[in-house]
């Protein structure tokens, strides 16, 4: 067995009494002592901090990066201004994902991607081939720099303090700027992975990790780990590459189309050319805006035979990945990803929103079944061998007003 | 970690007390610290028969489900119905918030005593 990769934090999540788990080659913690419920919640009312430095961090330069990114992306990365980032897929042909990423312009004349950890290798053996036919490089910096998701209502200002500023970057999503804060150079993303309309991604070299990290908690942040920010990703639908992207349950490709957020993904704008995966993706987005607007017939569901929904439990009970999904007492698909998942309760709606002391939880989570199935209808999950009754609701939270995730329970 | 002198202990993690014809069952602090914030239950019901060594049920944490093993063999006189709206109490008080009591006790898992079951722990870290 090899050795298990740390990163720079390992002693600080040691220190903070985590408990450590493989998670794809890293040794990383899964939790500290509060526990996944009590470090979801926090993030949710106050700030969550997550060492994702364990993710790949690959920057692009040379003159021809833009058309190469352009070919091997699916988003338009021309599009992409100075201090600003965006989601993008890696596809393959048959319009399947190679991987998820997130594309940043932080300077002029490079890019950074950032792309899961368990799949730095095999993206950078990917794009291999195909980069020798492009005047640019790509650069692992991964191993010289760290990367913290700062997430949840206060972490704005925790970070504004730090930097002695009013707002970090644009007060918007998707937003860069590179600050110094108390004399160290930090890279500053509204990004994140939580759902939370509120969060942030940093990176800082190396030796600057200890310093980030302590301070942050110092100014009221608490340490989250990998059972955190699954539960809270769950929460807000976003997917995972293995578990919504990539190969299905019964070795299929998983349409990236599947995925509700591949509308703002994938560009097919002119100048993004001929790029891999044009075609078929061309006609899994026309499949899956006929089901959106409830008009999809036999031949979409050749093009896009299944797409990743929200899906809550209404019996008793908790779902996990691998479950069957039944509809009309017919198998229709299997759940993806889903545990029980806490919540504050809350008053209000939109920016008026309160969060209540009081919490609760819920089975919920994502699931992978026929595309033709309509929102709200009502479905079994196999359960260890009982038929549970579920919904497939339109979302689990509503997460566009700041500063709060408020849940959106299924009826 | 918290392991109760006068009670005995199935390898698998859960505690047992006997006192007058009657088996109280838990799980103890190793298993809910193992299996991290306990967020669901499924128990049987008062008369069920359950057997040593065989699932009476289950928990369910946010990671994880897990059986819960019956350490002796009889017929359920109660359940804890306070575990199915606040699981949670297992962690917190987890040689509090017992589980079931079995009356008319015809067998036993081998269990062991609690100096026994903390070396069984160490071994297991």
């Amino acid at each position: 067995m090899s050795e298990l990769k740390r990163t720079q934090l390992y002693n600080a999540h040691l220190a903070a009494g985590a408990t450590m788990v493989d998670f794809g080659g890293w040794e990383m913690p899964i939790q500290y002592p509060s526990g996944i419920v009590a470090e979801h919640l926090y993030t949710r009312k106050c700030c969550g901090i997550f060492d994702v430095s364990h993710m790949g961090r690959l920057l692009i330069e040379g003159p021809e990066r833009l058309k190469f990114l352009q070919h091997v992306l699916t988003s338009n990365a021309a599009a992409l201004t100075l201090n600003k980032a965006q989601y993008c897929i890696i596809p393959n042909e048959n319009g399947g994902a190679v991987d998820d990423a997130y594309l940043y312009q932080f300077e002029e004349d490079r890019y950074l991607l950032v792309v899961n950890a368990s799949n730095t290798d095999k993206d950078l053996a990917w794009f291999e081939p195909i980069v020798k036919n492009y005047d640019c490089k790509i650069r692992n910096i991964s191993g010289e720099t760290i990367s913290i998701a700062v997430q949840g209502p206060e972490s704005g200002k925790i970070l504004a303090k730090l930097a002695g500023v009013e707002e970090v970057t644009e007060p918007a999503r998707n937003n860069l700027s590179i600050l110094d804060m108390e004399g160290h150079k930090v890279w500053v993303a509204r990004t994140g992975y939580t759902g939370e309309p509120i969060g942030y991604e940093i990176f800082l070299k190396n030796e600057d990790a200890d310093w980030i990290w302590n301070r942050l908690m110092e100014l009221g942040a608490k340490p989250a780990g990998l059972g955190a920010r699954d539960t809270l990703r769950m929460e807000a639908m976003l997917p995972l590459y293995g578990d919504e992207m990539g190969i299905d349950e019964e070795g299929n490709e998983m349409p990236i189309f599947g995925l509700a957020l591949a509308r703002f993904a994938v560009s097919f704008d002119e100048c993004k050319g001929d790029f891999i995966g044009r075609k078929a993706l061309e006609k899994q987005a026309a499949a899956q805006t006929a089901f959106r607007e409830k008009r999809g017939t036999e031949a979409d569901l050749v093009e896009l035979p299944k797409r990743v929904r929200p899906i809550a439990l209404k019996d008793r009970g908790v779902m996990r990945h691998g479950m069957e999904v039944f509809y009309q007492g017919e198998k229709v698909g299997y759940v993806t990803s889903a545990t029980m998942i806490p919540y504050y309760k809350t008053e209000g709606e939109g920016a008026e929103a309160k969060l209540l002391e009081e919490t609760g939880k819920r089975a919920i989570g994502i699931a992978f079944i026929r595309s033709d199935i309509p929102t709200n209808a009502e479905v079994e999950v196999d359960v260890r061998g009982k038929r549970l009754k579920a919904v497939i609701p339109l979302k689990h939270v509503a997460n566009n007003v700041p500063p709060y995730v408020i849940p959106v329970i299924a009826q | 970690m918290t392991i109760i002198p006068d009670l005995k202990y199935a390898k698998s993690h859960e505690w047992v007390k006997e006192e007058g014809g009657i088996a109280t069952v838990g799980i103890t602090d190793f298993a809910q610290d193992a299996l991290g914030d306990v967020v669901f239950i499924n128990l049987p019901e008062a008369g069920d028969e359950v057997v040593a060594g065989e699932s009476f049920g289950d928990v369910e944490s946010v990671k994880a489900v897990s059986d819960l093993v019956s350490p002796v063999s009889g017929i359920v006189k109660a359940v804890n119905e306070e575990l199915i709206d606040a699981p949670e109490m297992l962690n917190s008080d987890p040689y509090g918030a017992w589980i079931i009591k079995v009356e008319q006790v015809t067998d036993r898992e081998e269990l062991l005593d609690a100096d026994d079951y903390e070396a069984l722990c160490a071994e297991e870290g």
